[in-house]
């Protein structure tokens, strides 16, 4: 796991344009990969393919798995690829067995700030240009292996352009004050006035993560989303 | 954790250490039945669907301060929202409208109609606390149940309700607003969602379970 340093950052969301305190955690270097969940499923028979209760996973769980405990035939190419095809619910009880948790969107974002050198690349144009491009692509028939994405200035990897990653708080409504609005929050999340609301609009990039989010439900998965695990800090590092 | 952990340069040993005695343990708490234990005093009751709500295992309070899971709320429908107590606009329209259904719904017994409201503000929302709501807003204890439990676990609740909400710093909580009907084995058959919302659906939705022909 990675360290990443407390500190603050303007998130997409809030009229006031308020920094929002990010406490110092500990991230998974890399996303869960394929042979790190066949590992889990094996332990935890409850998470296999025929066996998950459709109440936490949807019938796409594990699809690209050729059985409840074999990879199958594409094992070879895609064993350190990150797990895609996971819901909210199995991604998490994941994170829980190895003592750890979903990172929440707060620390996530705050964290894929960063680009090789700069903790925080918010207005790095070259830095923003790349992660465009990078969402622009369609996703590969084989994902790479999680060694071979970009790492960032803490030494984190793909946290662009590999797969979507859950949160733990995926399901946080991005409103404002008391909530007036009926029922669910797409509207502002998907109109294209809920963007000017957004504290910095040119990460269109950081938007359409939000967006995303909003769409999920818990028992979703998704070919291009996957995770990895957080840990909050027990050493509060002392920064002058 | 990966193969080769990341050097970390500072005294990490101690997160490290927990993690690496994690690592290989299997896991002892899943968040599913599998491994469920009833208690002497729960009901024996037929397996869980596998779209059922019960289906969480976690623990929750209720507004008498007695420990509960969820499938306790098995056996009868329910209808469930959530809310919390030091909300001044949109929860006590909430309310309002689990009023107005209750009314409109008065023909089923306490017996075959439950409502659940669920805080979202656990640290405010006390058992005790949800008590003198329940009493203030004359909510009949044979027919509400309000319940509390950790982030966490009301976190999850919400994920399934399709509830979205997140405190802000000001200590507001922005949420949709939907009511949940819930069949007696603790599937989702209808939501409401908004406020002031015509409950001639709901009304209808519940009466389609035909709970007591």
């Amino acid at each position: 796991m990675a360290t990443i340093k407390s500190g603050t950052f303007v998130p997409l969301y809030g009229a006031d344009k308020a920094p929002v305190p990010v406490k110092a955690f500990l991230l998974d270097t890399y996303p869960v990969t394929n042979a790190e969940f066949l590992a889990f499923v094996k332990q935890n028979p409850q998470w296999q393919k025929s066996k998950v209760k459709r109440l936490f996973a949807d019938q796409n769980y594990l699809r690209h798995w050729a059985s409840d405990e074999s990879i199958g035939a594409d094992a070879a190419k895609i064993s350190n690829s990150p797990i895609v095809n996971v819901s909210w619910f199995a991604a998490k009880a994941y994170c829980e067995c190895q003592g750890k948790r979903l990172p929440s969107v707060n620390e996530w974002e705050y964290a894929a700030l960063a680009s090789e050198s700069k903790a925080d690349a918010t207005n790095d144009e070259r830095f923003y240009q790349r992660s465009l491009e990078w969402y622009s692509q369609p996703n590969p028939q084989y994902l790479p292996p999680v060694q071979k994405s970009f790492r960032n200035y803490y030494g984190v990897y793909g946290m662009i352009g590999l797969v979507w990653e859950w949160t733990s708080d995926y399901n946080s409504a991005m409103l404002v004050d008391d909530a007036r609005s009926t029922g669910s929050s797409d509207q502002q999340q998907f109109c294209g006035s809920g963007a000017s609301n957004a504290s910095n609009v040119k990460n269109y990039v950081a938007f359409m993560r939000y967006a995303f989010r909003s769409s999920l439900k818990a028992n979703y998965t998704v070919a291009n989303l996957g995770f990895r695990c957080a840990q909050s800090s027990k050493v509060s590092v002392a920064q002058k | 954790m990966k193969s080769a952990p990341y050097p970390l340069l500072f005294a990490l040993a101690l997160g490290f250490a927990a993690c690496q005695q994690e690592e290989h343990s299997c896991c002892v708490k899943p968040n599913t039945t599998a491994n469920r234990t009833t208690t002497a005093a729960a009901q024996p009751v037929g397996a869980l669907t596998d779209m059922s709500l019960y289906n969480l295992s976690s623990s929750w309070s209720n507004q008498n301060g007695e420990d509960l899971k969820l499938e306790k709320l098995q056996g009868k429908t329910q209808l469930v929202a959530m809310i919390y107590t030091s909300c001044g606009y949109a929860c006590p329209r909430t309310v309002a409208d689990l009023k107005v259904l209750e009314n409109r719904l008065s023909k089923y017994s306490s017996d075959e109609l439950g409502i659940v409201l669920v805080t979202m503000d656990p640290a405010r929302d006390t058992p005790a606390v949800l008590k003198d709501f329940a009493a203030s807003n004359s909510l009949s204890p044979d027919r509400w149940t309000l319940l509390t439990s950790t982030p966490d676990n009301i976190q999850e609740l919400a994920a399934l309700l399709n509830v979205k909400y997140k405190n802000d710093l000001k200590g507001n909580i922005s949420h949709s607003n939907i009511i949940t009907l819930l069949n007696a084995q603790g599937e989702i058959v209808h939501q409401q969602e908004g406020l002031g919302t015509d409950p001639a659906e709901t009304v209808k939705a519940v009466e389609g379970l035909r709970i007591n022909l």
